[in-house]
């Protein structure tokens, strides 16, 4: 897949503490330290350094400052989408800018390290209190920039090429990860554990989802595989193309998705197309105000001869199916279990 | 309200407008969706050395924004005066001559064509804009000068035409590309880099300055070609003139932020309430109001609903529309 902003070369901004001007910060501050803490009178724990040592310090720092290769504390890496970003070693201050990547910064145990996220990131529950920066698509850069953030973390799929070069122009590096598979989910959630220091914790996640990713692969084995319609939107009917992670689930939950033969990420497809394929099974998004019920589906013309739609097999399924993150999984045992109705595969292992 | 256009007056009306620019530009300066006192915006305006927040976004996020809609607006204003002069119409605005879409049609094809070069999109723009002005001049002339109502349906044609281009592309791009692509149709201020700003000021003022050399004979050329011609106007070059500089001024807008709608329509009106419709006063004026309308706008749209951010051009549009029914309602078209 194409999934990249843009493919010019990473131009370092100048806002980028490098550890030269980190160390001549510090040794600034001690200087002027000691000048204030001169004038004033003695701290009550005696804070004060005698001059000796501080002169020592300053040139113990100032040492320390040349010795240091700049790139100790930051490494340039090509991220998910080919770009090259300045990633610092130890990032501690993330702004994420998609509602899959929030979630993941969470599952790591990196919760506190989040300095802000999008309206749209509401799981876990504490990322909606949280300082936000606007939408996905639209994001506030002084917002951004106002947080101090040394990693913004982003995807293409949620985010905007323009997002993506003006932060590197203001100096903040935006580390995007891809994911239009369940296993590029998964990888995706490796490759940030890697970026964040937490390569560890990911690896676990990992293992879990996949185990819960083989059990349910195991459980649906030489069961038959029903024909099932995503639908995106109704009217005109959109559906998801095979390249879609949405269509990735419905295969590993045991499906054959309706599009397989169509062309893009959003085909639209014809009565007439859809007719002949008769799907046994319909999807339909959890959001209100855009498709008629159950009920309704039954008295439209055309509708009202598919199987699914004969058999009352049309389900909302929950959001989180479309979202790339440590819930697909449950998205994926929910389907599961839509799907094999006889298997019951939605009880186990939910966390 | 009407001044006598007499060089005192240009500069006494053109030098309260600046000031009540400068004054916008400190306002929007101070407000956003991060909150800064008045003195740090001082400081950050005052000491470019300084890496603070404050000093990022004052300097690198508001400020080159607000400059470009200066520039965007001042473009779009003079060159809706100087077309609604043209071609004799109070409903003329820079994109009734097609040159948007055409603008447009380019930024896309350079999507399309898969340049992912961040730069290829306005100078695509700009050659789309350009191919866009010859045509519809071709097509616009009759008995060798240009005709106003050949030019209008020419122009109006090329657009619409084009606009069908732009749906049937929009159709073979991905979801990201239309999702980019739909911003900037909407107008968008909020891309274009400090470097681009170098080279749109001087070509925009050089525009509006030739413009301005014009503006005696736009008078003139108002009373009908005819007339202007008897009167010793060569109206062959006014016309070629203020059609290639307002059809450059609107390419370039339109390639640094997308098609802001309503402005180029609406300032016109606004300046000959105010000041009359002698170009030589109106044409500073429109553009001085142009730009301090467009920093208002793009400031609610930074502001209105913050963090998240409007389109400018969906600001525009909408408060714009209103406006221009009020204006039609009280003065009686």
């Amino acid at each position: 897949m194409g999934a990249r902003y843009h493919e010019r070369g990473t131009v370092f901004g100048r806002h980028q503490p490098r550890p030269r001007q980190v160390c001549a910060g510090l040794v600034f501050f001690m200087v002027t330290y000691e000048t204030h803490s001169a004038q004033a009178p003695s701290p009550p724990f005696g804070v004060n350094f005698p001059s000796g040592a501080t002169v020592l310090l300053c040139v113990l720092a100032a040492t320390l400052s040349i010795l240091m290769p700049p790139a100790a504390a930051a490494r340039t890496v090509k991220d998910q989408t080919g770009r090259s970003v300045n990633v610092p070693d130890n990032p501690h201050r993330l702004v994420s800018l998609a509602p899959n990547i929030t979630e993941i910064v969470y599952a790591l145990g990196l919760g506190d390290e989040l300095v802000g996220d999008t309206d749209y990131c509401d799981f876990p529950p504490q990322a909606k209190s949280k300082p936000h920066v606007g939408t996905m698509v639209n994001p506030s850069l002084e917002r951004i920039v106002a947080l101090k953030p040394d990693l913004a973390l982003g995807t293409p799929e949620a985010n905007r090429r323009e997002t993506a070069d003006l932060l590197e122009r203001l100096g903040i590096p935006l580390y995007g990860v891809t994911a239009n598979t369940l296993a590029g989910t998964l990888a995706s959630i490796e490759d940030l554990g890697k970026i964040l220091g937490r390569a560890a914790e990911a690896s676990s996640l990992v293992a879990q989802m996949q185990a819960r990713i083989d059990r349910v692969e195991n459980r649906i084995e030489g069961q038959p595989k029903p024909r099932v319609l995503f639908v995106v939107w109704y009217r005109p009917l959109i559906t998801v193309g095979p390249s879609t992670f949405i269509a990735d689930v419905i295969r590993a939950a045991g499906g054959i998705p309706i599009g397989e033969n169509l062309k893009g990420e959003w085909p639209r497809l014809t009565l007439e197309e859809l007719l002949p394929q008769n799907p046994d099974v319909i999807l339909l998004p959890k959001t209100e105000s855009f498709s008629p019920s159950t009920e309704e589906f039954q008295t439209l013309p055309g509708w009202k001869d598919l199987r699914a739609v004969k058999e009352r097999r049309m389900f909302f399924v929950s959001e989180t199916i479309e979202r790339p993150g440590p819930r697909l999984v449950d998205a994926l045992e929910e389907l599961a279990g839509v799907l094999h109705p006889t298997l019951a595969l939605k009880t186990g292992e939910r966390q | 309200m009407t001044f006598r256009a007499t060089p005192r007056n240009v500069i006494v009306v053109a030098g309260v407008m600046s000031l009540l620019l400068a004054l916008t530009v400190l306002v929007s300066l101070t407000l956003g969706a991060v909150h800064l006192p008045l003195s740090q915006v001082w400081a950050a305006l005052a000491s470019p050395g300084t890496n603070s927040e404050a000093t990022v976004i004052v300097r690198e996020i508001r400020l080159p924004r607000i400059l470009l809609a200066i520039l965007v607006g001042a473009a779009l204003s003079v060159a809706g005066t100087g077309l609604q002069a043209l071609l004799r119409n109070p409903l003329a605005d820079p994109y009734v001559l097609g040159i948007s879409s055409g603008a447009a049609v380019g930024a896309i094809f350079a999507f399309w064509i898969g340049g992912r070069i961040a730069a290829a999109s306005p100078l695509a723009a700009f050659i789309g804009a350009m191919i866009t002005m010859v045509w519809v001049y071709l097509l616009g002339r009759h008995g060798g000068r240009l005709a106003s109502y050949t030019l209008i349906l020419a122009g109006v044609i090329t657009a619409s035409f084009l606009s069908a281009v732009i749906l049937f592309m929009l159709t073979l791009l991905s979801t990201r590309d239309v999702r980019g692509i739909a911003f900037w149709l909407m107008g968008d201020l909020s891309v274009t880099p400090v470097a681009e700003l170098r080279i749109l000021a001087p070509a925009i003022i050089l525009a509006i300055a030739g413009l301005y050399v014009f503006a005696k004979d736009l008078n003139v050329l108002l009373l009908g070609a005819e007339e202007a011609a008897h009167l010793g106007v060569n109206v062959v070059r006014v016309e070629l003139g203020v059609y290639i500089l307002a059809s450059l001024l609107t390419g370039i807008a339109v390639s640094a932020s997308g098609a802001i709608g309503y402005l180029g329509l609406l300032v016109p009106h606004l300046g000959r309430m105010l000041v009359g419709n002698d170009h030589r006063m109106l044409l500073p004026t429109a553009a001085l109001g142009g730009a301090i309308l467009l920093v208002l706008s793009d400031t609610l749209a930074r502001t209105a609903v913050a963090p998240a951010e409007l389109q400018v051009g969906a600001v525009t549009a909408v408060a714009g529309a209103p406006v221009f029914i009020y204006l039609l309602r009280k003065t009686g078209g």
